[in-house]
C-alpha cells in the first residue's frame, strides 16, 4: 500500500517522533508505515485518519 | 523503553536469577546419574518452573505490547526461534534414531529457542531494518 503520511507530516512540520507521540506508537512504527514496510491495522489507520482529519483512503492508496 | 518492555525486564530478571540458582542447586544436590525418585524429580522440576516463568513473561509481554509494529517484530522473532528449534531438534532426533551421533539432552531445547530469538532479531533487521525491542 502507498501512503501520504510523510507529506502530511511535513506539511505540519512534525518529526516522526512528533507523529509517533500523537498516535501513541513508537517512532519505529511511524518510519515503517511511511516507508511502506508495514501496513497499519484498521484501528491504527483510523487513528491516523482522525489525527489528520481526513478519510483513510485519502491517506492510504492501493499500489 | 515502553511500559510493557519495562515490565517484561522486571519479570525476566527474578526468573533468570531463580533459574540459575535452581540449576546450580539441582547440580549440587543431585548426584550425576541419580535414580528418578520423588525427591530427585521434585528438585529437578524447580528449574522447570523457572522455564514456565520465562514462557509466562514472554506471553505477557506479547499481550501487553500496545505498539502493533513492535509486537509484530517480537512475534516474528518468536516464530523464527520456534521454526529453527523445531528444525534443529527434529532433524537431530532423526539422526539419533538411525545413527550413533551423540545424544543431546532435551535440556538444550529451551536455550536453543532463546538463541533463535537472536536469529529472529537478525532476520527482522535484514528484512525490515528493525530488529525488535527485547532480547
Amino acid at each position: 500500500m502507498k501512503n501520504r503520511l510523510k507529506v502530511l507530516r511535513a506539511e505540519r512540520d512534525w518529526s516522526q517522533q512528533d507523529l509517533a507521540e500523537r498516535l501513541e506508537v513508537s517512532r519505529q512504527s511511524v518510519n515503517a508505515i511511511e516507508t511502506g514496510k508495514y501496513d497499519p491495522s484498521l484501528p491504527l489507520a483510523f487513528r491516523i485518519a482522525d489525527l489528520f482529519e481526513m478519510r483513510i483512503e485519502e491517506i492510504f492508496q492501493k499500489d | 523503553m515502553n511500559p510493557a518492555q519495562r515490565r517484561y525486564i522486571g519479570r525476566m530478571i527474578p526468573v533468570s536469577i531463580a533459574y540459575v540458582a535452581a540449576i546450580f542447586a539441582a547440580s549440587a544436590i543431585i548426584p550425576k546419574g541419580a535414580t528418578a525418585t520423588p525427591l530427585t524429580v521434585g528438585i529437578a522440576l524447580v528449574p522447570g518452573l523457572a522455564i514456565l516463568g520465562f514462557i509466562w513473561a514472554i506471553g505477557r509481554y506479547f499481550t501487553e505490547l500496545k505498539d502493533e509494529y513492535v509486537r509484530m517484530l517480537e512475534v516474528r522473532k518468536a516464530l523464527v526461534a520456534t521454526g529453527l528449534t523445531l528444525a534443529l531438534t527434529a532433524t537431530w532426533g532423526i539422526l539419533e534414531l538411525y545413527t550413533d551421533v551423540p545424544r543431546i539432552p532435551l535440556f538444550w531445547v529451551f536455550p536453543v529457542w532463546c538463541l533463535g530469538l537472536g536469529v529472529g532479531a537478525l532476520f527482522n533487521r535484514l528484512t525490515l531494518g528493525d530488529s525488535g525491542a527485547c532480547p
